[in-house]
Parts: structure tokens; sequence; C-alpha cells
């Protein structure tokens, strides 16, 4: 190649450049020094780079960690993951791994035994949401990092101008009302994204349903609770919101972060959101962009009763740390995995990022309890939150309800629970497309 | 057509028309130059000018956290595509050579082979594309978008130059057969310097392309050591996982959109010619 | 032989990736479950065929291909004419400024169109007073949006390939007609189009085909919600997200078979002579 006849200006130039970037990336590898674990992260305002670092210096030599980004959605996590392992990728060490999507990981062979000691100690004060999201078939398979949860945010003004005691609990028929009486919005995430899932399990599981009552059986043989009385729940409360226009016009397309935006506006309500929107309040206050007042109407509750007089099931989310099994350093890792969640860690890395610790104890501290008011409240709501279906066929549940539950404005308690449910056991026995 | 004469109303209304026109291509650009240089608070203004400009989303994607993800993918994609154009064209000017200059049974079979893998979706042949290159250890490596590359780059090269050297005055390289040269060297000595403005014009067309790529990129790489632009951009993050990534994304466009139209602003004559030439000229 | 390297590629980049695929596509194979794989005749096929999911897929995408297809061809037919016929001084203005939506990166493009349209932080609501209309929430208006995009990409692609038509529409025809005292109207249809009849086939295989394609726009914009799901996409879900290599090779399989008989399609149909067409005359 190195021959070839070529146009003396362009072609010539481009031979150079090309030769230049070669030299740049073969200088990439390194020799000697400590073994280096790769962990593979979700996306985050730098927490995790942090918490690498400080592992690396603990180890005192033994590992460094280097830190490979995921896509930031946890599909697209799942997605690079998937590909990596299944083609035997034996440099993915550590991961962040999304709970739904653990148990595909772990029947599938990717995750390594987790040592008895370590088991021990990573899970030791643990709330019960998180421990339930890091085991599969009983077995405790990843170490549980941090634990995520949805509260019910609500503007003070607006619950007290509704006359809605918040002291309460309260019902999603209570919260309607009060925004539909104030001329208010409540925000949920109606998109067709993950977060479509994570509202549905929360409304059936909230009515004492399940989506998956089975999982540990065959994906043929699973037995699917959607087309219950707690689907038909569920879905009177998206019709409902949906109908009476709360949601705003951005509802079929509403995610976290648009839903975030809507809390912050003028008609503001309430809003189902995980506890990044309190940071992210806090420093658009620092920029300029959101009256303190405003701010400091914020209100925080447990996520909204699907049936009055029955405790709600809060979704349920985070990151736990697993450890490939094709590693070639599996026992360092869960050393430096063990670095990684440990509470002061957690702690840190509520303080930094927002994402709530899944170690109970770090909720009392003094410093987590002044930066974020609401912790007991979270604290709480994990206790009652309710993981997504645990099953190695996770994407496929979840693809399901996204097709047949959005938009909001299609769901009907007749139909929906129904159609979504047949979908779900078409496609698990290979009988239909996604 | 161009010894027409305008009246002063018809030059106004061709004026109107070219401004209409340069608005059509360039206010999408415009509004992402626009969205990048808005504060993440701004977003929601929905006003077409920022309000208050500000650099902080290059800086968060040039030196900031978001660096990590934009760099090693900016480098990625200027390498993966200047090797792939390269190839490619190098690959092509054979080809073309033969199309233009030989007279052989098969020029019709690679002419209409060109054209079969220009259809082709590509998206069909990722999935064993994936399972091979893991197979192999070309999963998320810089070879293994190079090689699906050319499925893109190939057809296109070959098409414009033989359409390029199919108006080079080969009597001369007979003339300098005649003298004695070999067929190589006249191929060296005449032809090259002839139809080397062809050969820039084609490398420039199938940059082009290979920088445009989506699917072979989000399919075929894993981490920042192959990801190319296009793929990185849909995986921009912002402060938390859960907010969107707005002001960085657009900043990225516009950088990743520069080399693109500088080359464009400074050969906008050759890469009409070579795209119209290999097209439909012959 | 020289053109032989260049053939080699181009056959392996391609005949062999389908050939494996039609291969993987008779079985039952999950990627996080290889021992189960089995072989499943055309059941993969059967299902797909059978799926409403998948027509509808083709429903939107064969929609797309028309819609967007006729647009530009009409769009780009105009452009063409206004850069012949414009100031001279203007005309490299425009050709470069039409350039430049060619040249830019379709998921910038796609990404620029989104955000425009975006409810909360888009221009064109406030500008046209369509405060609280959103625009992705449903099929129409998403599709619309999806399709305005991929216009704005790749109408300058064919109208630099309808104005090197144009340029080779003989003068003297021209001029003939107009002696004739036939109106611009009558010229354009007895002339001009039917000389630059080449040109215009050429344009409209290859937007066609690459319409049919369309994958980045829609993963950007909508990632197949409101029911813009595109075959690409669909190929994309299934085989990368679902992992389920039998039915995606399968559904990969179809879409490839789809993509050559339309392309037979034109050929048969318009009697298009594409080695002719490309570069062989």
């Amino acid at each position: 190649m190195a021959r070839r006849p070529s146009g003396r200006s362009g072609a010539g130039a481009a031979a150079v450049a090309v030769g230049a970037l070669l030299t740049l990336t073969a200088c990439g590898g390194e020799a000697g020094g400590p073994p280096t674990l790769t962990w593979y992260v979700n996306p985050d305002a730098g927490g995790q780079e942090r918490i690498a670092e400080q592992c690396t210096e603990e180890s005192g030599g033994a590992y460094q960690i280097e830190l490979q980004r995921l896509p930031r959605d946890a599909p697209g996590q799942r997605e690079q993951l998937v590909r990596r392992l299944a083609g035997n990728d034996t440099s993915v060490d550590l991961m962040s791994l999304d709970p739904p999507f653990i148990p595909e990981f772990a029947a599938a062979g990717y995750l390594a035994d987790v040592p008895p000691d370590v088991a021990d100690e990573v899970t030791e004060d643990v709330v019960e949401g998180a421990l339930a999201g890091a085991t599969w078939k009983d077995e405790l398979v990843t170490l549980p990092f941090w634990a995520n949860t949805q509260l019910l945010w609500y503007r003070q003004s607006v619950a007290e101008e509704a006359g809605l005691d918040m002291e309460q609990p309260v019902t999603w028929e209570q919260v309607v009302d009060a925004a539909e009486q104030t001329g208010t919005t409540v925000a949920v995430q109606g998109t067709r994204a993950e977060s479509m899932t994570v509202w549905v399990n929360a409304l059936i599981e909230s009515a004492g349903g399940q989506i998956l009552e089975n999982p540990e059986a065959e994906a043929t043989e699973y037995e699917l609770g959607i087309a219950s009385e707690a689907g038909r729940r569920a879905a009177e409360i998206i019709e409902d919101i949906a109908d009476s226009g709360v949601g705003g016009p951005q509802l079929a397309t509403a995610n976290e972060d648009i839903n975030a935006s809507m809390f912050e506006s003028e008609d503001a309500g309430f809003m189902v959101n995980w506890p990044f929107v309190y940071q992210r309040a806090a420093g658009y206050v620092e920029a300029g962009n959101l009256e303190r007042s405003e701010f400091e109407d914020y209100g925080w509750a447990l996520y909204p009763r699907a049936v009055e007089g029955e405790e709600s099931r809060p979704p349920y989310g985070g990151i736990n740390i697993g450890v490939s099994a094709l590693s070639e350093n599996v026992d360092l890792a869960f050393e430096a995995g063990r670095c990684i969640v440990q509470a002061e860690h957690q702690k840190q890395y509520f303080l930094s990022d927002g994402n709530p610790p899944a170690k109970a104890s770090v909720y009392d501290d003094p410093e987590v309890v002044e930066q974020y008011p609401m912790a007991e409240t979270i604290r709480e709501s994990l206790e009652n939150a309710a993981p997504r279906p645990q099953t190695p066929y996770y994407n496929e549940i979840s693809v399901g309800i996204q097709r047949t539950w959005q938009p909001p404005s299609s769901v009907d308690p007749q139909t929906t629970p129904e159609r979504s449910e047949e979908l779900i056991t078409d496609v698990l026995r290979g009988e239909a497309l996604l | 057509m161009d010894s027409q004469n305008y009246s002063t109303r018809e030059k106004v209304l061709w004026w109107v028309v070219g401004l209409l026109i340069v608005a059509y291509a360039l206010v999408p650009v415009a509004w992402i130059v626009s969205l990048s240089l808005k504060r993440g608070a701004d977003l929601s203004s929905q006003t077409f000018l920022p309000p208050d400009p500000t650099t902080e989303n290059y800086e968060l994607i040039l030196s900031g956290s978001a660096s990590d993800l934009f760099l090693p993918a900016l480098r990625n994609s200027i390498g993966i595509s200047l090797i792939a154009t390269l190839i490619a064209v190098v690959l092509a000017m054979f080809a073309a050579y033969a199309i233009a200059r030989l007279d052989f049974p098969g020029k019709k079979v690679i002419l209409t082979t060109a054209l079969a893998v220009a259809i082709f979706p590509v998206i069909s042949i990722v999935t064993p594309l994936f399972n091979v290159w893991r197979t192999i250890g070309l999963y998320d490596t810089w070879p293994g978008l190079i090689i699906p590359y050319m499925s893109l780059t190939l057809p296109i090269s070959i098409w414009t130059l033989s359409a390029f050297f199919r108006e080079i005055p080969w009597e001369m390289e007979q003339a300098a057969q005649v003298d004695g040269a070999t067929s190589w060297q006249a191929f060296r000595k005449v032809i090259v310097p002839l139809a080397a403005p062809g050969v820039f014009t084609t490398a420039i067309i199938a940059f082009f392309i290979a920088w445009n790529d989506f699917v072979y990129g989000i399919s075929l790489t894993s981490t920042e050591a192959s990801r190319p632009v296009p793929a990185a951009l849909a995986l921009f993050t912002g402060a938390s996982q859960f907010e969107e990534p707005t002001g960085a994304i657009s900043a990225a466009a516009v950088i990743v959109t520069i080399p693109v139209v500088v080359l464009v602003l400074i050969f906008q004559r050759r890469i009409v010619a070579g795209l119209t030439n290999g097209a439909v000229k012959g | 032989m020289l053109a032989g390297p260049a053939f080699v590629v181009m056959l392996a980049v391609t005949a062999y990736p389908i050939l494996q695929a039609t291969y993987d596509s008779l079985f039952a194979y999950r990627l996080t479950d290889p021992e189960s794989r089995r072989f499943v005749g055309l059941n993969n096929y059967a299902v797909i065929l059978t799926d409403p999911v998948w027509w509808n897929a083709f429903g939107v995408t064969v929609l797309i291909t028309v819609v967007t297809v006729l647009v530009e061809l009409v769009l780009g037919f105009a452009l063409a004419l206004v850069m012949m016929k414009a100031l001279r001084t203007i005309r490299p203005v425009l050709r470069t400024a039409i350039l430049i939506p060619y040249a830019i990166i379709t998921v910038v493009s796609a990404f620029a169109w989104f955000f425009a349209f975006d409810i909360t932080s888009g221009f064109v609501n406030p500008t046209f007073g369509l405060e609280g209309t959103d625009w992705f929430a449903s099929f129409p208006t998403a599709v619309s949006v999806i399709m305005m995009s991929e216009i704005w990409k790749t109408t300058p692609f064919i109208s630099l390939l309808i104005l090197s038509g144009l340029a080779q529409v003989p003068e003297d025809l021209q001029e003939a007609a107009k002696v004739d005292g036939a109106t611009w109207w009558q010229r354009m249809w007895k002339v001009t189009i039917p000389n630059m009849k080449a040109a215009i086939m050429v344009a409209l295989l290859f937007r066609t085909l690459d319409a049919f394609r369309i994958f980045d726009n829609v993963f950007i914009m909508t990632g197949g919600a409101a029911g813009t799901e595109t075959l690409s996409f669909g190929a994309y879900r299934q085989t990368i997200s679902r992992l389920e290599i039998g039915l995606g090779s399968a559904y990969s399989v179809l879409l490839f078979l789809s993509v050559v008989a339309i392309a037979l399609g034109f050929i048969k149909i318009f009697k298009v002579d594409l080695s002719q067409a490309r570069g062989e005359k």
C-alpha cells in the first residue's frame, strides 16, 4: 500500500495525518505496574471516577482502576456490556449494573460468584429494596452500591391551596384532584422508555399486584400479573392523568429531565421523580435561573398510593457492582468492589452526585441530613420500594410494557392490561416481534 | 443561459430567492450553534438566540467531564474515516482505471456489484459482522470499523473515479508507452498527475460518507477504543444520568460540523463536479 | 487484475455477512443463551411475516420513502433551476449553502431538528405560536419532523444530480421550442424533462433506496415511539437490543430482500440501464 500512486496534494496529506494518528494510538499500552482493573460505569457527574482514584490509592499498589463509560440509558448500558461479555471479552472487570438487568447477567453466567466474606460485608445494613435488586435466585450476585427511589415532590403552596394534608399519605386521585383544582401539573414519565416501565411497575405493585409472578420459572412458563385487578387499577390511574390533562401537553414524551423542568416552571404542582431533581434545582438557584422562594416551596413525601389504605410500593433503581466471571483478576476485582461500595464512599457519592446510598446508616450522617433534608423520606421509600421484575428476560417484559402502555392517552383499563400481557407472553414464546 | 440580462427587479427577486435558500440550508445549523452557546438553565427559554452566551458546553466536551467521551471519539472518527477513505480510494483507483481504460468482460459486473453494495441495507449485516468480529477479535477496534466502511466508501469511489478517469486524455499514456515507458511508468508519470484532482475529490466525498456513519458506529464498538463521534453523540450525558445533555451534544455537533463546512467552502466546485460526474455523466 | 481487490473487498463486506445472516436466520438463537440454540427452519420468517409489527414498520418505511423522495424531487428540481438561472454572482453562494446540509452528519441533522421541535427547548413552537404542541407524541407530527430532517439533509444531493442533468439538455432544442411558441411549462414537460430522464431516474433510485434504509433520524428523535419504527430500526431492535440473533437475522434478510425487490422493480419498470447511467455511456 505504501507505494501506491497517489494524488500529490490530498492523498499525501491524508497519509501523513493517518501516520501521525497511528503513532498516537500505538503508545496507549502500558507494561509493568499493578494490574489494571477496568470498571465500566454508567455516566454520572464524576463521582465514580473519584471513587476509582481513591480505591486505587487505598489499595497501596495492589491494583489500579480504569474507567470506561457506558451509554446514558440502562438498556443501552446492558447492550454494550452483553455484547462485550458474549464476545468473551476478558478486559471487563467491574461493572456498574442497573438492577433489572442483573438476573440476565447472572443467568448467562457473566457474573463471578461473590466470596462469602465480601457478601457479608457489603450486605450489612443495606436497605431492603437494594438487597433484593442485588440478588438472583436467593444468591447475592452483585455488591449493592447505591439505591434510588422516587418520591412524590410537591409545591407546598399548591398543596396548601388545594387543602391537601401532605403529612398524611396521599393517593394518586388526591394528587390529580389537587392539581386540577389548582390548575397545576402532575409531572410523570409518560415517554416510551424504561421510565414508563418504572411507573407501571410501581403502580401495579402499589395496587397489590406483580408484573411477573414466578420469575424463577422458564420464560415460556411465566405467569404474568398484568391482566389483573392491580393492572386495571394501574391503567385507571394513568388514564385519569391523561384524561384530566394534568400531565401537561408533553405527557407522551416526558422523561425525568422534562419532568424536572416542568416542576421548576410556574404551573408546577406535583411530580414523581428521583432525588436528583433537588440537587438540580439547588444548582439553578445558584445560577440565578430559579427563584429561591420557588426552591423553598419544594416539598416531598412518599410515593402516592394506588389504593387508599394500602402502602405504596415506590420505584427502586440504583446501581450495583458486578464482577465479570471472565475477568483475569476476579479476586482483586472483588477487593476493589468492596472498596468502592464502602459506606464512606456511598456517603461521598450521595453528597457529590446526589445518588442515595444503599446502606441505611449513611442516611443518619449529619452531613447527609444537612444537604438532603429528605434523606429520611428516601430511606423510608427504599424500605418499601418494589424492584422491577427480576428475570433474565427483563428487556422483553419492559419493552412489551412500553409498547402497550404508551402513549398514556391510549391507556384503557378495559383493554391495555390484557393486550400488554398477551404481547409479552407471545414475545417470550418467540411468537412475536418487539 | 448566461447571456441573459436581468432587470433590477429580477435581480432583487433573485437575491430574495437566494437568501431564502441560504436560510433554508443554514437555519438548522445556526440553531445547533445557538444551543451550544446556551447555558443549561437557558435551554427552556426556547429563544432562537442564546440569551446569555457561554462557552461552558465547549469546555465541558474539550476539557471537562465529557472530554473523556468526546476527544477519543473525535480521534477515532478522524483516524478511521481517513484510513477508510484512503483504502477505498486506492482500491477504487485500480478498479476505475481498469474500467475506464481496459476492455474486459467483468466491467459491467464490477459496476453492478458496486451498485448492489451501495444500496445494501447496512443494518442487515451488522449482526453477522458482530458475530464474526467477536470471534476473531475485531470487535471494538479500528479495523473492525474500517473494513465494513468499505461497503460505504468503495462503491461511490469507484463510480466517481471511473467518471473522472474517462475524461483523461489517455492518448498521452500511449504516447509515453511508444516512447519506451512501461505500462506502469506511463500510468505513474503521465496519468497520475492528470488524475490527482479527481482522486482528491473522490477522497473528500468518501470521507464525508465515512464521517457520517452511525449504524456501524453504534453496533460494532463499545468503548472509546474505537467509538466514532456520531455514536458518541448518542451517549452523552448531562449533570446526572437523568438530565439531557442538550448543550454538550450541540457543542460536539458543532465541532464535528466545522471540518465538513471548511471542506465544502474550499472545495465546493470540485465536490459538485465529483458528485454529479459519478452519478450521471460519463 | 486491477479491479480484483475492490471487487473482492466489496463482496467480502456484504455478500459474506448476508449469507451468514441467512444461515443464522434458521435458528432460534439468543446471544445470552447460546446453549439453547436450535434449528427452527423458516419459523422465524413465519413469525415476522405474520406479525403486524413488521407490516407496520414496512408501511412507515414506505410512507417515509415515498413522501421524502417526492418532496425532494420537486424541491431539488426547483433548487436546480434556481441554481442554473440565478445571477452569476450568487450561484457559488447557493451551491456552497446547499452543500452544507449534504455534508453534515445525519445524526447531527437529526439532533438539530429534534431540538428545534422539542416542546421544552425548541424555538419552533414559540416562533409559530404553537405552544403546547408535542411534535413527538403522535405519529403524524413525529413522522413529519423525521421526514423534514431527512429532506433537509438529502435534497442537495438530488438537486445537484438534477442540475447536471439539466446542463445536458441540448440548448438548441430549447431554442427551437421557444421559436415554436411553446410556453415555459410546455418546454419543461416536452423538452427538458424527457431529455434528462436518465439523471432523474438515477437520482430517484438512489434516494429511494437510501430513504428506505432510514435509521439515524428515527433512532435519535423518537427511538421508535409514536409508531415511527422503520424496518432498519426494527432490525436493530431485534438483534442489538433483544439479542435475538436468529429472529433478527431473519428480519435483516427480509429487509435486504425488500431492498433488492425495489431495485429490481425500478430497473424493470423504468428500464433504467444503471451501468449506463452510472458511467458506462
